[in-house]
């Protein structure tokens, strides 16, 4: 099964596209695909991943350059616990906690305002572009 | 030198960093936690209605958006003079200690526990989840099992995990559906073997820390909380009580609507973190303590069997006065899930909580309405006035982690002079600095959950304070 994570905070403006994305997918995508949208990653998440054997992270990423670029498995630095951890800590504990091995990639819309959607147009189209991608 | 660190900030919601001022010897003169962004919920929410309040304010948190939700609730509760119906109240009460659960968690299991495991001294690279996950993965696994168990609480009962939306002013949302109940119920035992096991395994290893526990925010202060009516352990209401180092107390029963007789709140420069403080005896003589250590201090019960049994233990630490060291908030936070464990069973046995009566009506009848409750970090107000349409007029928010900032800082201090040695400073002793304010488990709006960097950076200052070092701690 294939679970599509999108996470992110819709009051931080473009931050929310994670969780648009799964908005709009929720009404696109087969059933047997579990869709979450949470405001940021938690280590129980692990529990609703078990049995997937591909996840897919949809996210927004600080990026000051290239502004409504969209980028795959873009790997942010540190590796810190937090209540907002990152995909990949989730992932090492699915492999050592759970001993799952499982595929995932990060999809990535880089921003830099984290204040307000600053191009309603073209927020909008990035969130149909990598839908339709993950609809595919 | 200039150091600008980034970190992940997309999901960074919050800095802070710590200072450490030497004197002219060279010795520790002075350190200090500075929270170094600026949020602004309690202006910005001027001119909304106060039926957004709940919602909104519960954006101020990602870890215990229920405690604002909570607070946020009463506050209208009291604008509109209605009192919930039982049902209500008892929902709401089993959320707040859901959340109380799922919070302790993740500070004990994710945030704390490698410095237990490990060691204060460990290397740094073992010192992390990732080396607990492959050493020790039952204990990461019960962490992330008793952590779910509280967010699953909140799921059913307020509708989603974070931010919830079904408590409202007035009651709550949703009933409680028989089946519902059943599944927790059913899920209860092995959450209290979990908690258990938490609290045998930390006394276990107790002994190892005798030198943190001296001195990681060890001295005297005054502890404020929420007690019931019998002076037993209280999250969701009753009045609050201040007693003093030697556990004399002060106020018995202050209606929170009338906290600003009793607490100030000073300003500093260096931090948008304000200080509040007991009034009587003025700033910063006034410094106090709130969360699980001042909750387990000011009550003389719990109120539930194994809880209580737990209290007596934790009591005799103190030898007849409160417990003034810090590092027992682990200690504490653990009873609490104990006793959140056994009050949620209680709560959820009782039939008056399966009630379809949830909601109390009203209109605006008073222009300014405190809620008040027992967040896991400590006591929470919300503070607002409306005009009479209900629109917000004025807001003040004492956020719980604000009420501990003189003590954070005050053991800051006493970490950094015991610990630090400006001729060789040790990775260790910079852990520790940081370790005593993950006792207080502070939420500087969340970004202060992270494993190795409650601050982003420590700065050692010269006595012009003039930065001659500074060290990335992530």
């Amino acid at each position: 099964m294939k679970v599509i994570i999108g996470y992110g905070n819709e009051l931080r403006g473009e931050d929310g596209f994670g969780v648009e994305v799964i908005r709009k997918l929720q009404f696109l995508i087969p059933k047997d695909i579990k869709l979450i949208s949470a405001f940021c990653l938690t280590p129980e998440l692990i529990l609703e991943m078990l049995d997937a054997d591909e996840i897919i992270f949809v996210d927004a990423c600080y990026d000051e350059e290239n502004h409504y670029a969209l980028a795959c498995s873009i790997l942010k630095n540190g590796s810190n616990l937090s209540h907002h951890i990152q995909p990949q800590i989730l992932m090492a504990l699915m492999r050592d906690v759970y001993e799952k091995k499982v595929d995932y990639s990060i999809y990535s819309m880089l921003t830099c305002n984290f204040e307000m959607i600053e191009d309603t147009q073209k927020y909008y189209k990035c969130i149909d572009k990598v839908t339709s991608f993950l609809i595919v | 030198m200039k150091t600008i660190i980034i970190d992940p900030v997309t999901r960074i919601e919050g800095h802070a960093k710590i200072t450490i001022d030497l004197n002219e010897d060279g010795s520790v003169e002075d350190a200090r936690l500075h929270v170094t962004q600026y949020r602004g919920f309690e202006k910005f929410c001027e001119g909304k209605i106060y039926t957004d309040m709940p919602a909104l304010t519960a954006r101020t948190c990602g870890i215990c958006p229920v405690s604002h939700v909570i607070s946020s609730s009463k506050a209208c509760d009291t604008l509109l003079s209605v009192t919930p119906p039982k049902a209500a109240i008892n929902i709401r009460k089993i959320v707040n200690l859901a959340q109380i659960i799922q919070s302790h968690t993740l500070n004990f299991y994710h945030l704390s526990s490698p410095d237990f495991v490990y060691g204060f001294d460990a290397p740094k690279e073992d010192r992390n989840i990732f080396k607990l996950m492959q050493t020790h993965p039952k204990m990461a696994k019960d962490g992330i099992e008793l952590r779910a168990f509280g967010q699953k609480i909140i799921e059913s009962l307020a509708g989603k995990r974070i931010h919830p939306t079904g408590i409202i002013p007035g009651g709550v949302s949703n009933i409680l559906e028989i089946e519902v109940k059943e599944k927790l119920l059913q899920e209860i035992p092995r959450a209290m073997k979990i908690a258990q096991n938490t609290l045998k395994y930390f006394k276990e290893n107790l002994h190892k820390f005798q030198k943190e526990i001296d001195s990681f925010a060890s001295f005297s202060s005054l502890f404020m909380a929420i007690v019931g009516e019998d002076g037993s352990l209280e999250h969701y209401d009753g009045v609050l009580r201040f007693i003093d180092s030697e556990g004399n107390v002060l106020n018995e029963a202050i209606d929170p609507q009338n906290y600003k007789e009793f607490i100030g709140e000073a300003v500093e420069d260096d931090s948008y973190l304000k200080s509040p403080y007991y009034k009587p005896l003025g700033y910063p003589q006034g410094m106090y303590r709130v969360g699980a250590l001042a909750r387990l201090n000011v009550a003389t019960k719990c109120g539930t069997p194994l809880a209580d049994e737990e209290l007596k233990n934790f009591k005799a630490l103190g030898r007849g006065k409160p417990v003034q060291n810090s590092f027992y908030y682990h200690y504490a936070r653990i009873i609490e899930i104990i006793y959140g464990l056994e009050k949620i069973e209680q709560l959820l046995r009782d039939e008056d909580t399966l009630s379809e009566n949830i909601v109390a009506r009203g209109k605006i009848n008073v222009s300014r309405g405190v809620g008040c409750s027992e967040a896991p970090r400590g006591t929470l107000f919300h503070d607002y006035q409306v005009d009479s349409n209900g629109i917000i007029e004025k807001v003040n928010l004492i956020i719980a982690t604000g009420n501990n900032n003189l003590a954070m800082n005050a053991g800051v201090k006493q970490v950094a002079k015991a610990f630090i040695d400006p001729a060789n400073i040790t990775d260790g002793a910079l852990n520790r600095v940081e370790a005593v304010i993950r006792c207080f488990d502070p939420c500087l709006s969340c970004s202060t959950h992270a494993l190795g960097i409650v601050s982003s950076q420590i700065e050692l200052r010269d006595h012009h304070k003039k930065i001659i070092k500074i060290f990335a701690r992530n």
